[in-house]
């Protein structure tokens, strides 16, 4: 997978003037943008709002940047999937891996510098291995289930697209959850997105770091849960994947 | 079957079936399915699944030794068989036992990465098939063996069809895997390239393992194989020898067979 990956990464930027500047531009604009829409002319007041927003967009645009670029996979390696064996998993996960070496690096450059600007400790940092693991294992299988259904519906990515653009003014990223009122809770409670990329806002800009192991837990259970919703789909369509590609 | 009683069991295949869901084929899309269910929803949720018996009853070892040809007319369910026995499709019916790696190639003309170089398209290969025991050094014996020269470094996209078949067939036949199922994968490649992996394919096989062969090319298989199976529609329709194989094959198919 790692082989893949890298020769994804070479095949990319081959023939790309600027390569991995143009990655680390696309989440540097979005953050500046918003940044400046919010802060600015909103005047939304949250403590540290760079680093909250920060914390919570760059793993929002790796969900869905992954999920949206893994869902054509199977479809478009057709050709590869029918002439030799191999579990079609290592197709979503390189495309996994790939955007992942671009979420680790653009969230890292972004980060330090604001966070060194802000009150909060760059010690917070430490945190990301841990909340990485849920966060993985929940775009892999969020990423393999729409590859998978892509296959029978190829319309998918296009509902994806739309869905995401929704969602994305569902789920607390550029507002903290205290602003929805407690009766609508349950909007980001059933959020899977929301549940994934909680842990990184708890441990970088949280208050009360007291809340990390509770949010952890509940993005592994909701990740755990849907890989097992991945793998329960792909035993049941294992035959219709082939006949169907 | 011309397989001593010492070989070893690789692959024991009993009493094998699969039915091909005719419903699954025709909507592509949420909006057909959603228009099939608007117009008739009483239909469309009641209808049963209408399938197709691509295999029936097969049932089939492979021992080490075996270089097994497998003729059949189009359609008779040649490539689905493989595709099962190297575990790509999970049959309906019956049991399916392997000892040891098996290995299958379908088509030579993909590429992973087409822009990439031959060479580059070559440790992908080996990466994605997860071969065990495929060194470095395998690796380049292989592209040595498909003679490909400087084009190895040329992008994979600009091969011809025989360059891509000369690649492929060269990496599968260095993997250290028992079974290797080879489904007419050898059209491309000129008669020079097919006699040199012929004999590569056969030293193999001496040292241990298996090779099943699709061919639609009797001389081929004659060539090739030490035993033939003729398939029709689904089930195996001769067992043995491949010179009576390939003559129950030209009989029993008629006017198919033609070269």
């Amino acid at each position: 997978m790692i082989v893949l990956t890298w020769a994804a990464l070479k095949s990319r930027y081959r023939k790309t003037f600027a390569g991995f500047l143009w990655v680390l531009l696309n989440p540097l604009i979005m953050f500046s943008v918003q940044a400046m829409v919010f802060k600015q002319f909103l005047r939304i007041n949250v403590p540290n709002f760079y680093v909250f927003l920060l914390s919570g967009l760059i793993p929002w645009i790796f969900l869905v940047q992954t999920v949206q670029m893994s869902t054509p996979t199977l479809v478009s390696n057709a050709g590869l999937m029918k002439s030799f064996r191999f579990h079609p998993i290592v197709l979503v996960g390189s495309v996994v891996l790939d955007n992942f070496v671009n979420f680790i690096l653009s969230l890292l450059i972004l980060a330090i510098p604001t966070m060194l600007a802000s009150e909060v400790p760059l010690e917070r940092l430490l945190y990301l291995p841990l909340c990485l693991l849920p966060f993985l294992l929940g775009t892999v299988a969020i990423s393999a289930f729409t590859a998978l259904f892509n296959v029978f519906f190829r319309d998918t990515n296009f509902v994806l697209g739309f869905s995401f653009a929704v969602l994305f003014y569902l789920t607390p990223v550029f507002y903290p959850l205290e602003f929805i009122p407690a009766h609508l809770h349950w909007v980001v409670d059933c959020n899977p997105f929301y549940q994934l990329l909680r842990p990184f806002q708890v441990a970088i800009t949280g208050a009360d770091l007291s809340l990390f192991w509770s949010v952890w837990w509940r993005a592994l259970a909701w990740s755990s849960g849907m890989a097992i919703v991945s793998v329960w789909y792909w035993r049941r369509k294992q035959n219709a994947v082939y006949f169907h590609l | 079957m011309l397989s001593t009683s010492t070989s070893k069991t690789l692959l024991k295949a009993e009493a094998l079936g699969l039915d091909y869901p005719i419903r699954l084929y025709p909507h592509h899309g949420l909006r057909d399915t959603f228009v099939q269910l608007a117009k008739a929803p009483f239909d469309y949720l009641t209808r049963g699944q209408e399938v197709l018996p691509v295999i029936r009853q097969v049932s089939l070892e492979l021992k080490t030794g075996d270089r097994l040809g497998l003729l059949g007319v189009n359609g008779a369910g040649k490539t689905t068989l493989c595709r099962i026995l190297c575990g790509m499709l999970k049959p309906g019916k019956g049991k399916l036992t392997t000892h040891g790696h098996v290995e299958a190639i379908f088509d030579t003309s993909n590429g992973i990465m087409p822009e990439l170089t031959g060479r580059e398209n070559a440790e992908l290969l080996v990466a994605l098939l997860g071969s065990a025991g495929f060194t470095p050094a395998i690796v380049e014996e292989a592209l040595a063996f498909s003679e490909l020269g400087v084009f190895l470094d040329a992008p994979f996209k600009t091969y011809s069809k025989g360059m891509q078949a000369r690649l492929a067939l060269s990496l599968i036949s260095a993997t250290t895997s028992d079974v290797l199922i080879l489904d007419e994968v050898f059209d491309g490649a000129d008669l020079f390239f097919r006699e040199k992996i012929a004999l590569r394919m056969r030293q193999k096989i001496e040292r241990s393992g298996a090779v099943i062969f699709v061919s639609h090319g009797p001389e081929q298989v004659l060539d090739l194989c030490n035993r033939v199976i003729v398939m029709d529609k689904g089930t195996i329709t001769f067992d043995g020898a491949p010179a009576a194989g390939i003559d129950f094959y030209r009989k029993n198919s008629g006017t198919l067979v033609s070269h």
